[in-house]
């Protein structure tokens, strides 16, 4: 036994002493079984429309879809990056890393675990890129051309990220590449969807019977150049900076030890920590404003010097033209996409606020009312909810007449803004999770009370106080006259009884 | 003589079923600085917040400035409270964070220190560009300090205020809480450390098992 092995076999005795019972392989065995038969219907459905005659050729819908595909490979990669990728349990990191044991060795189940994840994702990705192309011909030949060049893709990706992780301006280049594709990948969709008259319209509508020699030769493409980084990629394992995976082994053991004490609140403090700490900030002077207003320019300052998260919001606002396009017309998707992009845009603004909540410290020592201080930390969501809304319209506008087109809809702009900001902040105020709610049974399973109530809080107001918008959203009325008033009956409600809490708390 | 800044007379509190403080009496005037030593657990922390209006009393009165307080601005306009570590605003610098509280007191009569000097005398100066997570306990303890000193108060509580600072600018800390004290301020501190109290020149107070020590009080 040498002497990770041995090392290894101390950390597992504790585990290694319990004996698995019959009742532990039942479980196990009877959790697979119903995991399957769930899994078997909606299986068998998405392989029957796949292997279907291709129903579309339409490129507004492929170009749509691929651009989808394109984002959520980006948005994987990009969740790889910041786990780690390569990431060991926190007592490793204390015990093994720094130690003389061989590098490639211990971190080797991180690799492989790593290695699984990427191929799992490989392989649903492929699958999806082929409900969008469908399968006009040659059934075997695309689901494994498709497959393999998708977990080709994701294995390469994974390995980047691995190889990008050992230093921060690798890292740094890596996430501007991916923000350069995501952002790709939304104008394309974006202009697919429009139904511009684009070069690539041709190529898009050829590629469901592109030919299979194309498609072997792209598989075997694309499977070599995954191999080749992947190959460099576990040579780089032996000299991988300790630092690197110490670093990101803290992250996910903060980030597991808030989701295993049902803590997500905390996950946002983490993230936000990490992120300052690593940044050479330049001190500013502070623009000279009434007191409750200086502590609002908090937030300004901050998504100042956060332009990438500004330019993700940006992107963002396209998500709702591209559901619009996905599902044709205004269906509720969309107005979901409408309300949790402008929610996701406000509470991006109340960093500020959410650490005043719980922790006052500060603003006892900065000495302004609480009622002020409320009211002025709302005016950075509201601007920033009701930027977003409008350039997500504007998007929409985009896509086609009909859609939410008309001046009137732009009167909601400023009248949901406000509704959004409240429940933004609602959302920041919400405190941990109240564990000592009850489990409520419910005819489809138990439902914890206490997450339910943390997970509404905030979304509530934001859809009491958009509700008139939301209604004429979906019901696309020829006036809106009646609509608008409502939304300005809603709105004054909302911040009105917003504004009555903070003078009594 | 003059009136007294605070004034606690049989104070009582319980927490749980754990009485913590138990008929404690002070009296404080203003520019007089008084240090509340005493075990872990005696109270001091709860004596404080008793003060600052953050914890009711069980029973007795509790005045400051001639009130009971209470947590609203015009209270923390004249008070500073030094305790627990503050949820610093992620993305703001060191220099940042202390010219906001001095920003939101404005206008700052001239004679009061201005945002740098109070970093030059808590020795943040080369560390004002930093984000306070990456400063030492120490550090962190100095920018808490700094905080409070850069806007205009009357009274300043101060909980365990040597918390992670080097023995240098323990030194440094008695001669800002005294300067503070000469210019009319008043200061109540819980602390552990003999060295400072003496420097400081402050009235000491001793509690124990949530009692005032005798000769302690008014």
């Amino acid at each position: 036994m040498n002497a990770l092995a041995s090392a290894r076999a101390i950390i597992r005795a504790p585990r290694a002493k319990r004996e698995r019972t019959w009742q532990d392989r039942y479980t196990l065995a009877f959790a697979i079984a119903v995991l399957g038969a769930v899994a078997a219907e909606p299986l068998s459905r998405a392989w029957n429309r796949i292997v279907a005659p291709a129903a579309t050729t339409d490129p507004a819908t492929i170009g749509t879809g691929l651009a989808l595909v394109v984002l959520a490979y980006a948005g994987l990669i990009a969740l790889a990056r910041l786990v780690g990728p390569i990431t060991v349990s926190p007592a490793d990191a204390a015990w093994l890393v720094p130690s003389p044991l061989t590098r490639r060795a211990v971190l080797r189940p991180a690799a492989l675990r790593l290695l699984v994840a990427s191929v799992v994702a490989g392989v649903v990705l492929g699958v999806t890129v082929l409900t969008v192309l469908g399968v006009p011909d040659l059934a075997t030949l695309r689901v494994a051309g498709a497959v393999l060049v998708a977990v080709a893709a994701c294995v390469g990706g994974a390995a980047t990220a691995v190889l990008a992780q050992r230093g921060d301006p690798e890292s740094d280049r890596l996430g501007v590449a991916l923000a350069a594709l995501a952002a790709l990948a939304i104008v394309a969709g974006l202009a697919a969807a429009s139904g511009a008259a684009l070069p690539w319209r041709s190529l898009l509508t050829a590629l469901p019977r592109v030919p299979a020699s194309v498609i072997v030769g792209v598989a075997v493409a694309a499977c070599l150049a995954a191999t080749g980084l992947a190959v460099r990629t576990w040579r780089a394992l032996s000299r991988f900076p300790s630092r690197a995976v110490i670093a990101s082994s803290a992250r996910v053991g903060q980030a597991t030890d808030a989701i295993v004490t049902l803590e997500p609140g905390l996950l946002t403090w983490i993230a936000e920590d990490n992120h300052w700490r690593a940044r050479r900030l330049r001190s500013r002077p502070w623009p000279h404003l009434p007191a409750p207003l200086a502590l609002a320019w908090v937030e300004a300052r901050r998504l100042g010097r956060r332009p990438t998260r500004l330019a993700a919001l940006l992107a963002a606002a396209a998500f709702p033209a591209l559901a619009a396009v996905a599902t044709g017309g205004i269906t509720p998707p969309v107005a979901v996409a409408l309300l949790a992009g402008a929610l996701t845009a406000a509470a991006s603004a109340t960093a500020g606020a959410r650490r005043d909540i719980e922790n006052p410290t500060l603003i006892r020592l900065a000495g302004v009312s609480r009622q002020a201080a409320r009211a002025a930390r709302a005016i950075p969501p509201a601007l920033l909810a009701g930027a977003w809304l409008a350039a997500a319209l504007a998007a929409l506008g985009l896509v086609g007449p009909g859609v939410a087109a008309g001046a009137s809809w732009w009167a909601f702009v400023p009248l949901c803004a406000p509704p959004i900001a409240v429940a933004a902040l609602r959302m920041a105020g919400r405190g941990p999770i109240d564990h000592s709610l009850p489990v409520l049974d419910t005819p489809g399973g138990p439902v914890p009370l206490g997450p339910l109530f943390w997970g509404v809080t905030g979304i509530d107001v934001a859809v009491l106080g958009c509700a008139p918008a939301l209604t004429a959203l979906l019901l696309q009325p020829a006036q809106t006259a009646g609509f608008l008033t409502a939304q300005a009956v809603a709105t004054v409600l909302t911040v009105g009884a917003f504004l009555l809490r903070a003078r009594r708390t | 003589m003059s009136e007294p800044i605070i004034d606690v007379r049989d104070l009582h509190v319980v927490l749980g079923a754990n009485p913590v403080l138990r008929g404690v009496d002070l009296t404080v005037r203003q520019g007089e600085i008084v240090a509340v030593a005493g075990e872990n657990g005696t109270g001091k922390s709860t004596l404080l917040r008793c003060l600052a209006g953050l914890r009711p009393p069980t029973s007795g009165e509790v005045s400051v400035f001639g009130t009971p307080p209470s947590d609203d601005a015009a209270f923390w306009r004249a008070v500073a409270l030094v305790a627990a570590e503050p949820a610093w605003y992620p993305g703001l610098t060191v220099h940042e964070h202390v010219e906001l509280i001095r920003v939101t007191h404005e206008p700052v009569d001239d004679a009061w220190p201005d945002v740098a000097q109070v970093l030059e005398r808590c020795g943040l100066t080369e560390r004002a560009d930093a984000v306070p997570l990456t400063l030492s306990t120490g550090q962190r303890q100095r920018l808490c300090l700094a905080s409070a000193l850069v806007r205009p108060s009357r009274l300043l509580l101060l909980d365990e205020p040597e918390h992670g600072l080097d023995t240098a600018f323990r030194t440094r800390l008695a001669g800002i809480l005294t300067e503070y004290a000469r210019s009319g301020g008043t200061v109540v501190m819980a602390s552990h450390d003999p060295g400072l109290i003496e420097a400081t020149g402050a009235r000491h107070t001793v509690l124990s098992s949530g009692r005032l020590a005798a000769g302690a009080t008014r």
